[in-house]
């Protein structure tokens, strides 16, 4: 979107060449917008089957052609309870949990230039669930509001710590940032763990969602949370895209370019940790999402409009992996976050032997 | 083990220690052995006054609380997390060794997790019980995940192979105890049980001492018979064969016996991460990096750190325990990330 107008700069006398120019620069942005058209309404009607298998399989006695109204709460007695009250939550919390993961994956990817830094592998769903877990332990009652908020504080700790402590000679290095990641991830890991091995209530459901990750003990309230920080995210997103396209060309073009880039920089790192601590706070720390998500945007759309398009492919990949989670032959029902792992260790294993620096 | 190689006539290369410094730490590290295991034996949720400590030592077999608490929890506990310690410690500088990776770590490496999946698998499927047959499918385990982890991490693509080890144990890690997850989620029995065992702890295993003695010395002596193959080593493949090392076997039986430690450190008390990390740094640190020196010591600092992260996981809190695997977390994660900021680390 950024591309300069050549016609601007261009003397009369090489005007031939330069509206040739132009005219095949507009050909080539026609052709994108018409890939990311066809790949916006690919996703569309992947998310819709997606969400209609999570509702009509294994309906157990409740006619298919109830689960519409039922969805709306229209509807009392068994349709209600298993759909209004079990499968919708859990449904538009898997959507928005994953939009919250891909969008919070592709900023950290865009922003740090590393497919591997995002806030799964860096540790900060880790500290998200651990500050969550804390609230959920020590003040049950103040849950619906203390959990978010707490995972947005375990977040921003965890942030502030993993860039002082990668910090070294006046700039932060990738891989000793992923280090630090990686190092303080597992204290809040080993922490979390100890508050669920202590806890009187040694109820599986719950330990299972603040250590793996599962959409299985997601409510109405959570569905809340995750809608409004989606709702506050996105337009920030959309914001912040635009600074972040003047930082892909390095930090001293986009100052000349007019982007203010150390609060821009800062800016990006919390928006991303927020983004993918409210996704914890209801859904746990759902590994490998915001990993796999981006890079399957940029392929699809290229960088520029990667970071939104991460939000829909996040959405797909939790939804896709909580079907299989409870219906998949064999397997199910598993914790959710279990099939991300699966799916995206592998992925992340290839993206470390293939090309370990430099995506997106 | 069998180091085949003739005997290398020269002093050793990388002998910096001098004795006498050698000969102070090991005072220095049987002095820290025999104060952890008095504080291990001596300290406890259960206040027992150092005198009562004294006489139920002395007359064993009697029939107080304080006496089966002694005989049947903490000193078995003590000298089971000096063991384990001890594996740790060895397993862990033999790695980084091998490897020649500072940040390498039965537990960060994801060999631990190896273990833990095929202990996991042997229960559900195969029967097993008891830590005996725990071991050898730690065993097993362990062995494929540190084949898997090493071929995947030293083909990286990201800057130095000491991240890409890292990274390549983090992945692997993840997939195991998801795996592990899968088959045991839906069992109660085996999950709650899992649930504790996969923290890493010394709670309640004071039985597994007796069946885990025989594999964890065997291990240990092995290792103390290594040192002068690693300092080989660690000159380069060409300088080693130069000495006349069959290179390839001397790495694989390095690796073996460090596999050997881990699986049986693992399958006694579940995964714990970063005691073979600090221990072996530490080791280094007191009396450099000649192998014949540091892998005792990395023993005593290994076995040192493990039991008193248990001990004092079992004082901080006044009821219950912190598990020692969420101890040494805490501990070892300042120094790894003190590691992982030093400016040679990162592309080396």
């Amino acid at each position: 979107m950024t591309v300069l107008d050549t016609r601007a700069t261009a003397p009369d006398s090489a005007a031939a060449p330069a509206l040739a120019a132009a005219a095949r620069l507009r050909a080539v942005r026609r052709a994108r917008h018409r890939r990311t058209a066809l790949v916006c309404a690919a996703l569309a009607v992947l998310l819709v089957a997606f969400t209609a298998a999570a509702l009509l399989i294994d309906l157990n006695g409740v006619p298919a052609s109830e689960v519409l109204p039922a969805a709306l709460g229209l509807r009392e007695g068994l349709a209600d309870y298993l759909v209004f009250q079990l499968r919708m939550p859990r449904t538009l919390a898997a959507l928005l949990a994953g939009a919250l993961f891909g969008l919070a994956g592709a900023l950290y990817q865009r922003l740090i230039r590393n497919p591997l830094a995002t806030p799964d592998i860096v540790g900060i769903s880790a500290g998200a669930s651990a500050g969550a877990a804390t609230v959920l332990l020590l003040a049950p009652a103040a849950y619906v509001v203390g959990a978010p908020v707490a995972a947005i504080a375990g977040s921003f700790v965890l942030v502030a710590a993993v860039q002082a402590l990668s910090w070294r000679g006046g700039q932060v290095d990738t891989y000793r940032l992923i280090l630090v990641g990686i190092g303080l991830s597992a204290v809040c890991v080993a922490y979390t763990n100890y508050l669920f091995t202590m806890a009187e209530a040694n109820d599986l459901a719950i330990a299972m969602r603040w250590t793996i990750g599962s959409t299985n003990a997601a409510d109405w309230d959570g569905v809340t949370t995750l809608a409004t920080g989606l709702a506050c995210c996105l337009p920030l997103a959309v914001w912040l895209n635009r600074s972040l396209t003047a930082m892909a060309l390095g930090d001293q073009l986009a100052t000349g370019l007019g982007t203010r880039v150390n609060p821009a920089r800062v800016a990006v790192l919390l928006l991303g940790a927020a983004a993918a601590a409210l996704a914890t706070s209801v859904v746990g720390p759902i590994g490998f999402v915001s990993l796999i998500s981006g890079p399957i945007a940029v392929w699809l759309v290229g960088a520029e409009r990667s970071v939104l398009l991460a939000a829909p492919v996040g959405a797909a990949i939790v939804i896709g992996a909580d079907v299989l989670a409870l219906h998949a032959p064999l397997i199910s029902p598993v914790p959710t976050g279990v099939l991300t792992a699966l799916l995206g260790a592998p992925y992340f294993v290839w993206l470390i032997l293939r090309r370990g620096q430099g995506a997106s | 083990m069998t180091d085949t190689s003739p005997p290398v006539t020269s002093a050793p290369p990388l002998a910096r220690t001098r004795s006498s410094r050698g000969a102070t730490v090991a005072v220095l590290a049987l002095a820290a052995l025999a104060a952890t295991l008095v504080a291990g034996i001596a300290l406890g949720a259960r206040d027992i006054s150092a005198g009562e400590v004294v006489r139920v030592l002395l007359h064993p077999g009697g029939e107080t609380f304080n006496s089966h608490v002694l005989w049947t929890d903490r000193i078995p506990r003590t000298f089971l997390g000096l063991l384990v310690g001890a594996a740790l410690g060895a397993s862990g500088l033999i790695m980084q060794a091998l490897t020649m990776n500072p940040l390498s770590d039965p537990g960060i490496l994801g060999v631990e997790q190896g273990a833990s999946l095929f202990v996991v698998l042997g229960i559900l499927f195969l029967g097993v019980t008891g830590v005996q047959g725990y071991f050898w499918l730690a065993l097993a385990g362990s062995a494929c995940a540190a084949a898997l982890v090493y071929l995947i991490g030293t083909r990286t693509n990201t800057g130095s192979t000491t991240i890409g080890l890292v990274l390549a144990g983090v992945a692997m890690g993840a997939v195991m105890s998801s795996l592990i997850t899968l088959l045991v989620v839906r069992d109660r029995v085996a999950f709650a049980h899992l649930r504790a065992w996969s923290v890493g702890q010394l709670t309640g295993r004071s039985e597994a001492l007796g069946q885990i003695l025989p594999f964890a010395i065997a291990g240990l002596l092995l290792a103390l018979t290594l040192g002068r193959t690693l300092n080989v080593l660690g000159l380069g493949d060409e300088a080693a064969r130069g000495l006349g090392v069959k290179v390839e076997r001397a790495r694989l039986t390095a690796a073996a016996v460090a596999v050997l430690l881990c699986a049986a450190a693992t399958a006694a008390i579940g995964p714990v991460a970063f005691v073979g990390l600090v221990g072996a740094h530490v080791a280094r640190m007191l009396v450099g990096a000649d192998h014949r020196w540091s892998l005792p010591v990395a023993m005593a600092t290994g076995a040192v750190l493990l039991t008193v992260s248990d001990t004092a996981g079992r004082l901080i809190l006044d009821h219950g325990e912190i598990q020692v695997g969420v101890m040494t977390a805490v501990v070892g994660t300042p120094f790894f990330v003190w590691l992982a900021r030093r400016r040679d680390l990162v592309r080396v």
